[in-house]
């Protein structure tokens, strides 16, 4: 099987693929404080046009099938800012590797 | 990182249900102490390097989450209400939805562009985003987990009234179902029609009846709530 | 004094038909596949605006292009559709993704 289908057709683009059978799960939550901390920071990010909202879209599209049909909607945000930041020189590598080892011992957590 | 810390902080969506779920259960938060997971310690990570580089200020962040706490559907219910109430507002609401919600001091954010899709006795619409997740967030603030899941995004353009059914929505056949991809530079909000039997309703009581899903089109505004 | 539109007159009109080109972008797009080769009706003219498929990679200003809401039967989206011939879908389509019906040539 061809393989070119997966490059013309991005996995985000999905209206009319669904079945009957995929019934819509209808329930309320509020979004936990990382999520809308995440949402504010693409918004101002959005603002000063360092990583504009549609920059962002195809971020959270261009992370393959595998982490697009696994991550949840705010996982694909934070890895598609984080992608967008290195590719624009805003943000190394190493800088992120030391600053999350950084973080995650704060909570006495190992990455 | 140990698997409890990865679970409750995800705010896992619609896009990837965990099989298995007892989705009647679903309802409540799961409030944990856990730690954060990966995810969460990104977030953190760029904020705090944006914001050490000079890129970002941190009250810019918190400002900005104040915004997003401040809009919620009243704000577009406000906004249906005095259309229902006032022709004229009605038809500047029609015309142009940014102006309209400027005017009520609702302001528009994200420099998009808001139109407002006109329910009639013979016509019903219904948005969906089949791209990713557009939504007017200023007035009705942050979109709920179904109208982001794959479910709803993929079946919506397909078979809209098998959806709305779900949402206990019944359409009858002789009412034109228009279903709104929002999918570009547009953000959609459905006037839905006033329900009869409200004629002695204040703006407070009518207001009551606006609820989001009925801007969003997937619920009829119902006095018997 | 003319105006930038004066001069990049829209090429659609309201109830012309028109056809959503087969074409496949790499990278991004916002023509979702469900809609790629359609015969649609244009209903409304949207002014002009940056093509986000070009806004996906930085260009936040300058380049705005034509943009128009279209609609399509349900009937003819989806064979096997459940709903009256009246249902329809709208979407908003940028000038670069349409084309002039082509006449056939027999």
């Amino acid at each position: 099987m061809s393989t070119e289908n997966l490059v013309k057709h991005l996995p985000n683009d999905i209206g009319g693929t669904g079945s009957s059978d995929d019934k819509i799960h209808i329930f309320e939550r509020d979004l936990y404080p990382w999520e809308k901390r995440c949402h504010a920071l693409l918004d101002v990010l959005d603002y000063h046009k360092i990583v504009n909202t549609e920059e962002k879209r195809r971020g959270t599209e261009n992370i393959g099938s595998e982490m697009a049909g696994k991550l949840s909607y705010y996982e694909k945000w934070i890895v598609s800012a984080s992608n967008l930041l290195l590719q624009k020189g805003v943000l190394t590598p190493d800088e992120i590797a030391v600053k999350t080892a950084e973080v995650a011992k704060r909570y006495n957590l190992v990455l | 990182m140990s698997e409890n810390a990865h679970n409750p902080h995800t705010g896992r969506d619609g896009d990837n249900h965990p099989e298995g779920h007892d989705h009647a259960e679903e309802h409540e938060p799961i409030i944990h102490e856990a730690a954060p997971s990966y995810y969460e310690i990104l977030e953190i990570s760029i904020r705090e390097l944006l914001t050490e580089k000079g890129i970002l200020r941190p009250e810019e962040i918190r400002r900005q989450i104040e915004v997003l706490d401040s809009r919620s559907p009243a704000l577009g219910a406000k906004m249906v209400v005095k259309a229902w109430l006032d022709p004229a507002y009605r038809s500047r609401l029609v015309q142009n939805g940014n102006a309209a919600a400027e005017e009520m001091g609702i302001s528009i954010y994200d420099n998009t562009k808001l139109t407002v899709l006109e329910n009639t006795p013979g016509v019903h619409h219904v948005i969906v985003c089949t791209l990713c997740s557009c939504y007017p967030r200023p007035i009705l603030g942050l979109p709920p987990d179904w109208y982001k899941s794959k479910e709803y995004r993929s079946r919506t353009v397909r078979e809209p009234r098998a959806v709305l059914a779900e949402f206990g929505t019944l359409i009858p056949e002789e009412v034109q179902v228009i279903v709104q991809d929002s999918t570009a530079s547009e953000r959609y909000m459905v006037l839905p029609l006033r329900p009869a039997g409200t004629e002695n309703f204040n703006a407070e009581e009518l207001e009551a009846l606006v609820t989001r899903d009925t801007m969003i089109g997937v619920a009829l505004p119902s006095i018997s709530n | 004094m003319k105006s930038a539109t004066d001069y990049n007159p829209a090429t659609y009109t309201v109830g012309e038909q028109v056809r959503i080109a087969m074409k496949f972008p790499v990278g991004h797009y916002r023509v979702p596949m469900y809609m790629r080769g359609r015969t649609v009706t244009i209903s409304k003219n949207l002014g002009r605006h940056i093509n986000p498929e070009e806004e996906a990679f930085g260009r936040n200003a300058g380049n705005e292009s034509w943009y128009y809401m279209v609609r399509i039967p349900q009937t003819e989206l989806w064979q096997e559709y459940n709903g009256p011939d009246t249902d329809m879908l709208e979407i908003e389509i940028f000038e670069n993704w349409l084309e002039p019906i082509k006449k056939d040539i027999t």
